[in-house]
């Protein structure tokens, strides 16, 4: 049989994997956009801190991400076996990007218009909400989306340890040496990452320093 | 001998030094008069835009103090200090994802003018600065050329209508044409606003041109201010040094006419 | 010069990358768990002490189906397999309960379809354990499956890839003993279920009967008093061919037959999974104790 034919025959089944994997990437990716968005602005703040915390961030990212699983589960709190664990990991996947991408995207805004606007007598908050995040807005727009279509990838590894989500499939028909059962978990798992990227792309292309070119934003 | 209320700042005894004890400006001691155009003038690094940036608190003084409004820079909140202080820069700076309009109207914005008390100012000097409001308020400053955004740097520094205006080498990046009819611009705007302006350049003869007095910057130090007729008989070495060059830019251009 | 050598290094390389008749070695393999590790590499130094052959490790493999492929494919040459496991999961054959009945099928069946042929059972059964918390079994008075499917529609249970997916698996348990469970069975990897159990997040797993972890973690096995699962006896599975060009390596393998019963599969498994005893050390000293060498006989063949 087919894998779509699988997937149709096992649709409550798949309709709640998929469901359990939207709800792990959405998660995580919320979480870390509240903590990479102002991290990355505090960044652009004291730029003593780039270093440790980009270095940090960067960290995480180069740890293969079944080893980070691993190693979170026998910690208290946050650790286990389950859903809890897998958006930490998770979280700790996206901060990268979009830690990097909101520093880069303040950074990238024209200098010349951050000195008019401070001799003009704005305040540094006035500055941050009318000047730079709305100038930047693209760039870390474009750090979101990279986050969240590595995170449905790495959503897919969270199955190991009991979160659900489309790599259970994958897992099981790893094990069972069935490609239909892989590809059922695969193939979603793919197409969900690839409209996660095309619809954020559209979103990005509607922010981007198109009447507001002054702005050198560099993507990263 | 002016009194204390017409001279809107004042520096004395100012010095600014680097962290490593190096001066950038020693021992300014000057007032600036109500409704003049003092021009700041010096070669590059003398210390002209540094002085500049004390008025408006971009830079504290280490030694001495600035005065503005009978009080010290130190003193003053920075933002509302710079709000009564319109600033032009020679990259210009306009904000790329606000209208024209919204660019002119920054500072009524922040002080909470009402959208319509807004609109009407930003037209009202969209047209003092020369241009025509129905075509240029809604534009961005991306399909503007780099004359006419000069022009809104200008209004957007005057939408307040602060009593002070600072201007760093505002023109420095525009073509030569664009330059003077600016300049003239600038000069019939002061003489019908009054407002008080300091003016960096370091062309001397936009600044004898704009100059109601000079004040001549070397290393750091004032070495000269008075108007622009004791400028040019100044037996200063400096001051000959600028003077001697407009006497050769008219031989090169009386040589190459002929 | 050079290019003689060169011609040389190739030839040797093709005839030694070529296919397993040029092999001189023994390739043993084994799925991803602690006890098939340790069987392996029993059935590895077992050959090492009785042979002139040099023996390949290669562990860890995967599940039965991984390592099915791998020694059909002529990839390993010997792995250990459980009998319920071939008829039930590989065979698909109905369940049958007499060891010997399943023993001599899957035999059969090997030869016939493999080319593959069944050693003498080692001596242990080890079969998929339905575990609980100790605790959860003495307040409840659990000693039987039976007992626990009354209070499973209040639990949650967690299960490995194989036990999920196979005929012999949840499935199959579930309709034989009417289990319902609060939730779906969450599914992860097998060695998880174990901490995941103990910790209180799942409160019914399906283990290993012979696992180091049951004892160690205090987690009680439930007797299959309805018979589901067919018996699944240890036995060396090796190729065709292998027995064939090293005949040694039989007789090597027919020493180990019977002499592993329960008790002592548990205990070495405790000895790596819980002590962190290194296996090979384990494997050897289980060797000496119980499988006497004629270390001079064996140097006279």
């Amino acid at each position: 049989m087919s894998f779509v034919d699988f997937l149709v025959s096992n649709r409550a089944e798949f309709a709640s994997l998929t469901f359990e994997h939207l709800l792990l990437v959405g998660a995580s990716s919320g979480i870390a956009i509240l903590i990479g968005v102002p991290l990355g602005i505090l960044l652009t703040r004291r730029p003593r801190l780039g270093p440790p915390v980009l270095g940090l961030a960067n960290i995480f990212q180069t740890i293969p991400s079944l080893a980070l699983f691993g190693l979170l589960i026998p910690i208290p709190f946050i650790g286990g076996i389950g859903a809890r664990t897998a958006i930490v990991a998770l979280v700790l996947y996206a901060l990268l990007p979009i830690i990097r991408n909101t520093h880069a995207g303040i950074q990238g805004v024209d200098p010349a218009v951050r000195e008019a606007g401070r001799g003009m007598g704005m305040t540094d908050r006035q500055l941050l909400f009318m000047v730079e995040v709305p100038l930047a807005f693209g760039v870390i727009l474009a750090g979101i989306r990279v986050a969240i279509v590595i995170g449905v990838g790495v959503a897919t590894i969270a199955a190991a340890i009991g979160a659900g989500g489309l790599g259970e499939f994958i897992f099981r028909g790893v094990a069972m040496v069935d490609d239909t059962l892989i590809l059922a978990g695969a193939v979603p798992a793919a197409l969900m990452a690839l409209a996660a990227d095309f619809l954020l792309g559209r979103l990005e292309r509607r922010f981007a320093p198109g009447d507001a070119r002054t702005a050198e934003v560099r993507a990263v | 001998m002016s009194e204390a209320n017409s001279t809107f700042v004042q520096f004395r005894g100012v010095s600014l030094h680097l962290t490593d004890g190096r001066p950038i400006v020693s021992d300014l001691t000057f007032d600036i008069l109500d409704s003049e155009i003092l021009v700041l003038l010096g070669r590059s690094g003398s210390g002209k835009t540094t002085t500049l940036k004390l008025i408006n608190r971009l830079f504290l003084p280490t030694d001495g103090d600035v005065i503005v409004e009978g009080t010290s820079t130190r003193l003053w909140d920075p933002a509302i200090l710079r709000r009564r202080i319109g600033y032009v820069i020679q990259e210009i700076g306009l904000f790329p994802h606000f209208t024209v309009e919204r660019n002119v109207a920054l500072v009524p914005e922040l002080e909470g003018w009402d959208e319509a008390r807004r609109r009407r100012r930003a037209h009202e000097l969209l047209d003092m600065v020369g241009l025509d409001p129905a075509a240029f308020a809604d534009r961005h400053p991306s399909q503007l050329s780099g004359g006419q955004r000069q022009r809104v740097g200008i209004a957007r520094a005057l939408a307040a209508d602060p009593p002070l205006l600072l201007l760093d080498e505002p023109f420095g990046a525009l073509d030569p044409l664009t330059r003077i009819e600016l300049q003239r611009e600038l000069r019939d705007l002061q003489s019908r606003l009054k407002k008080t302006m300091v003016f960096v350049t370091h062309d001397v003869r936009e600044g004898l041109f704009l100059a109601s007095r000079v004040a001549l910057f070397q290393r750091g130090r004032m070495e000269f201010i008075g108007t622009p007729a004791e400028f040019v008989r100044s037996e200063s070495p400096e001051a000959r040094e600028f003077v001697r060059v407009i006497r050769e830019d008219e031989d090169r251009r009386l040589e190459s006419s002929e | 010069m050079i290019r003689r050598v060169t011609m040389a290094a190739v030839t040797a390389t093709l005839l030694f990358g070529c296919g397993p008749w040029t092999r001189d070695r023994i390739v043993v393999g084994s799925k991803n768990f602690t006890e098939q590790s340790i069987l392996a590499e029993l059935v590895a130094q077992q050959i090492e002490r009785r042979t002139e052959l040099k023996v390949e490790r290669r562990f860890f493999l995967g599940g039965t189906f991984v390592c099915h492929r791998a020694i059909t494919a002529g990839e390993i040459d010997i792995y250990v397999e459980y009998t319920g496991t071939a008829l039930a999961a590989i065979l698909e054959r109905p369940p049958l309960q007499e060891s010997r009945a399943v023993y001599d099928s899957v035999h059969e069946a090997y030869a016939e379809r493999f080319e593959l042929v069944w050693g003498e059972p080692l001596g242990f059964n080890n079969t998929f354990a339905i575990l609980v918390r100790g605790d959860d079994a003495r307040h409840l008075g659990l000693e039987t499956i039976s007992q626990a499917a009354q209070h499973t529609p209040g639990w949650r249970a967690g299960f490995g890839y194989e036990f999920t997916e196979r005929e012999d698996g949840f499935a199959g348990l579930a309709s034989v003993y009417g289990l319902e469970f609060a939730e779906p069975p969450r599914t992860m990897d097998l060695g998880l279920t174990y901490r995941a159990l103990a910790d209180g997040q799942v409160d019914l797993i399906a283990g290993n009967s012979t696992d180091g972890l049951i004892a160690a973690l205090d987690l009680v096995q439930l007797r299959d008093d309805r018979a589901y699962f067919p018996p699944y006896e240890a036995a060396p599975v090796l190729r065709d061919e292998v027995l064939f060009r090293y005949p040694e390596v039989g007789d090597a393998l027919s020493e180990l037959a019977g002499r592993l019963p329960d008790s002592e599969m548990r205990d070495l498994n405790h000895q790596v999974d819980v002590e962190h005893r290194d296996m090979a050390i384990v494997v050897s000293e289980w060797l000496d104790a119980n499988v006497p060498t004629d270390a001079e006989d064996a140097s006279l063949r």
